[in-house]
């Protein structure tokens, strides 16, 4: 039975609690008010802060990329330093670390900061921390250091840490407090899941009355493959090394960069870029003349992400799917079985009269090509005859840009939003964009505007546009997937924005058997890949050359498919001023393949020169 | 019992006095966590967003709840206990966060199952003193998930639900003799775990170091301070000053101290008006309704609720040690939201099931 009463009783001793309550609250909030307040402002708190242990990067096997470890550093209270005593302290200073030189002390004792790190105690003898312990102005504390295992391997992807600027420390509220903030690469762009909160040490008069503990950073788990990334990156340099070898170019062969991205997810399992640095110079402050040196070969620079290039032949792909999906072919056919005679140069007459003769790379010609053929022996005059039509059926029209169309569709010209920061869109010029460089950029304009040679440059990935590797990488995904999606590094970055494109399995087996073309017999690619022996039946590729302006040698790029069959992985090679895609950039792929596939790993040797 | 047809937001299904008070208290909540952050961005970790979803989660919390009938909640009691039981087992074997293993982590919050077990806990028990079901099962029941959260440790919550079985069983016409037995159960069992060093140390130095010597805690020193800040009428408009003050946790556990220093003395007596008139509206349905069951289930809610804001205000003003137990609907937290939520949900619906809608 419920009793009544006995509510009653329980409601009144919960009043009786109320009063007691509302008598303390009068107490503090109208009698003591004054008095409370003055106690605040006399109470001179001040704030020091140690960093927080940043979050571990580890790779997809568990292998620590980037860790974190505490070590004691031995601390001076400025505020318990006073003229007499603290003659005693740079006694002990200079009697016990010998190797610090006396304007280093005077230094310490000069600062304004609460605290004034001496030094770490890890170097001495532990003995050391008991005599530290009579000493009141001396604390310890354990501070965080960063160590990147793989020194340079990974120092784009991961990047590095440093002090942060201004506008660091407006947009990262722990950074101040951390000391440390995300510079680039990874550790910039997940800074809030590694950063971590500080720990605060609470003064009060130069007593330490409160210590909040630090809030460790988040570790993150990212898809590259310890292994892979250290294959990726010895291919690249021995294609480097080759170029080098092979060509005689005004500047050293030196930049290029890979991108080997998993087909199914958009996954990234190895991203290198050369020249690279050591993340560490930074941990303990790197010298403005390393600073300076490493800068000007633009070792700071992800050229995966944000290397520009015009793609080359490696963008044909791209024509290659409009003219399946539109039905638009040479002149003289009417589907993509059908041949067409190449001559080894195209002439012809535009509307106003004027006419042009573009040479194919081999002066002698293709001969009879159709839509695979080309795409296997990388031939210009057909898809430069594809541009043609383009141009003049719809030339003037609504649907004039259709090529640029469809390459914004694969993500050209716009970020592939992998989780770096600084990533560059690169451009696809079309008529808008020719009318505003007139105003913006004349020098690179004609003043005639957007003409036809323009549309058939872009065709063959020539001209103004430019590219990055993980763009081609990812647009390469699209069209023997169906799908288009943030390609990433970080397998918790949720919002991948995947989308579907149209695009057929059909059209996905016609263009993996015609990449397969590539690196077999008669294809662009087959003797770097020769070495691979019945291999290459199942392998595939695309090349592509990329002339530059001047005497610049030409940009040499690889898109490689691991398996036929089965693709897994797609292989982005480009080494600037390498050359042929054909000669440099295929060897490197194949060596990446050989490894990805469980074979014997052979040296990176010079293909051919084609294109 | 007649039955309503429950519309949403309709007065025939909604109290309207119970859903306007809840609502006055969550919005008291976005004020006093404005005042603490002072930014607007619309970011997930802004706790002003955080709080403002949790709240519209409430809500859609506390209006299904509206739709099951108290007959259901009677038989769902069991079923509540065991769910809560099997809950606080798996929690202790999360990752352990500060010191102990509360909480579920679902991504962008985190699933505090005590929150869960004590709804659990006045259904179940309400269930059992009305049907004078006093077996052995009950008590091993009620006995193991106190111990439960006992081990996480949580030492607040226990002493809550503790207080909340002696106070439930006190307004049944239970013999006080046997009340007076519990507590010397209880007492005997602490000085056990005490003695087999179960009891964390730091947790009876907390209790010893409040009582024995002069030294109290440094968060509740100064949020003493913050409170005295407000004074009569509240700063919550003057406040520029750059004082050094530093209450930890002031969006959760301390942010009774946030509340009496934007608001003052003035707004802490409002606050707890209201408090103390919904507890009058329950008290008027207590005597109302006929069910033995509703009768236990709103004291025991009206219990639980009361001594969470006590027990969370004599901490923040240093009137007893620290125990970390939240302010309900005030302090922001995901669980504890949705669970005095459900609190409401279940109240409005007694209230509707005896035909009172304002």
């Amino acid at each position: 039975m419920f009793s009544k009463f006995r509510l009653n009783v329980i409601f009144v001793i919960f009043t009786i609690f109320l009063s007691l309550i509302f008598r303390e609250l009068f107490i503090l909030q109208i009698i003591n008010t004054d008095e409370n307040t003055q106690d605040i402002v006399s109470q001179n708190f001040e704030t020091f802060y140690i960093p927080a242990p940043r979050g571990e990067i580890l790779d997809l096997n568990g292998n620590k990329l980037a860790q974190s470890f505490l070590e004691p550093y031995l601390f001076l209270n400025q505020k318990k330093i006073n003229e007499e005593n603290k003659s005693v302290y740079k006694q002990f200073i200079s009697f016990n670390f010998n190797e610090l030189t006396n304007t280093e002390i005077n230094n310490f004792f000069n600062s304004n900061e609460l605290f004034v790190e001496i030094v770490n105690l890890n170097n001495y003898k532990s003995d050391l921390r008991i005599k530290i312990q009579d000493y009141e102005a001396f604390e310890i504390f354990n501070q965080p250091k960063r160590l990147y295992t793989y020194k340079e391997l990974f120092s784009h992807v991961i990047g590095y840490i440093g002090k942060p600027n201004q506008e660091e420390l407006v947009e990262y509220p722990n950074a101040f407090g951390n000391k440390t903030v995300g510079k680039n690469g990874l550790e910039r762009y997940y800074e809030n899941i590694l950063s971590g909160k500080p720990s605060e040490i609470i003064l009060q008069n130069g007593e330490i009355i409160e210590i909040t503990p630090a809030i460790p950073g988040e570790d993150i788990q990212i898809t590259v493959d310890v292994n892979a990334q250290e294959v990726v990156k010895e291919s690249l340099q021995q294609g480097i090394e080759l170029a080098n070898k092979s060509f005689e170019t005004v500047n050293l062969i030196e930049r290029g960069a890979v991108v080997v991205q998993k087909i199914d997810t958009g996954e990234i399992t190895a991203m290198v870029s050369l020249p690279d640095f050591d993340p560490n110079q930074f941990v303990s402050g790197i010298s403005e003349f390393e600073f300076k040196k490493l800068n000007r070969t633009q070792a700071f620079n992800n050229f995966a992400i944000q290397g520009l290039y015009p793609p080359g032949s490696v963008f044909k792909v791209v024509a290659y799917w409009l003219a399946v999906n539109e039905g638009i072919f040479p002149e003289d056919a009417s589907n993509s079985g059908q041949y067409v005679n190449c001559e080894g140069s195209l002439s012809f007459g535009f509307d106003d009269g004027s006419k042009q003769v573009y040479q194919d790379w081999k002066p002698e010609g293709h001969g009879r090509v159709n839509l695979s053929e080309a795409l296997k022996q990388s031939c210009n005059v057909y898809f430069w005859d594809i541009a043609l039509k383009i141009w003049r059926t719809f030339g003037n029209t609504d649907s004039e840009a259709m090529l640029q169309e469809y390459s914004k569709e694969l993500g050209f010209s716009s970020m592939s939003n992998i989780d770096l920061p600084f990533e560059r869109e690169g451009v696809i010029p079309d008529r808008q964009l020719f009318e505003d460089w007139k105003i913006s950029k004349p020098e690179l304009v004609r003043p005639e505007g957007w003409l036809g040679g323009d549309l058939m440059n872009l065709i063959i990935g020539q001209g103004a546009i430019t590219t990055t590797p993980i763009q081609v990488s990812n647009a390469y995904r699209a069209l023997l997937t169906g799908i288009k999606s943030y390609p990433y590094l970080f397998n918790k970055n949720s919002d991948l924005n995947e989308e579907n494109i149209n695009i057929s399995l059909e059209f996905i087996d016609f263009l993996l058997d015609d990449l397969n073309l590539v690196t077999n017999p008669g294809g662009t690619a087959y003797r770097s890949f020769q070495v691979m022996g019945d291999l290459t039946y199942d392998i595939g590729g695309k090349t592509g050359t990329a002339q530059n302006a001047g005497d610049l040698n030409n940009t040499s790029w690889f898109v490689g498919v691991d398996s036929i069959s089965n693709p897994q992985y797609l292989i982005v090679t480009v080494v600037e001023e390498g050359g042929s895609g054909s000669a440099v950039a295929a060897p490197v792929s194949r060596r990446i393949i050989q490894y990805l596939l469980e074979e014997n790993m052979t040296p990176v040797e010079f293909g051919e020169i084609t294109e | 019992m007649i039955n309503r047809r429950i519309t949403i937001l309709g007065p025939e299904g909604t109290n309207v006095y119970v859903i306007f008070q809840y609502l006055i208290f969550c919005v008291i909540s976005w004020f006093t966590l404005f005042n603490i952050t002072n930014e607007i961005g619309l970011d997930i970790q802004n706790v002003l967003v955080r709080q403002i979803i949790f709240t519209l989660i409430g809500l859609s919390v506390f209006f299904l709840i509206t739709y099951v009938s108290i007959s259901n909640i009677f038989g769902l009691s069991n079923v509540l206990m065991f769910s809560s039981t099997i809950l606080l087992i798996g929690v202790l074997f999360t990752e352990e966060s500060l010191g102990a293993r509360r909480r579920y982590n679902l991504g962008i919050f985190d699933f505090q199952p005590s929150e869960f077990t004590k709804i659990a806990f006045v259904i179940f028990l309400a269930a059992v003193i009305s049907q004078k079901r006093n077996n052995f099962f009950a008590i091993v029941l009620i006995f193991s998930n106190i111990l439960l959260i006992y081990s996480q440790p949580d030492l607040g919550t226990t002493i809550i639900l503790l207080l909340v079985v002696l106070g439930m069983y006190f307004v049944s016409d239970v013999k006080i003799k046997s009340l007076f037995a519990f507590l010397i159960m209880t007492f005997i069992s602490f000085f056990i775990l005490l003695e087999f060093d179960l009891v964390s140390s730091f947790q009876v130095q907390r209790i010893t170091d409040f009582y024995s010597a002069e030294i109290q805690d440094f968060s509740q020193r100064q949020s003493r301070l913050q409170i005295s800040l407000g004074g009569f009428l509240g700063d919550s408009l003057s406040n520029t000053e750059n004082i050094s003050i530093f209450v930890p946790v002031q969006t959760t556990d301390f942010i009774f101290s946030s509340f009496a220093k934007s608001f003052g003395f003035i707004g802490c007596v409002a606050l707890l008006f209201l408090w103390v008139f919904f507890g009058f509206r329950v008290y008027s349905l207590i005597v109302m309704t006929i069910s033995e069951f509703e009768k236990f289930l709103l004291a025991g809610f009206i219990i639980l609720l009361y001594l969470q804001i006590l027990i969370n205000i004599a901490t923040v003003i240093g009137l007893i040690p620290l125990t970390g137990d939240p302010f309900p609907l005030l302090s922001l937290g995901g669980s504890s939201i949705i669970a005095v939520s459900s609190i409401f949900g279940i109240i409005n619906r007694i209230f509707i099931e005896n035909n009172q809608v304002i």
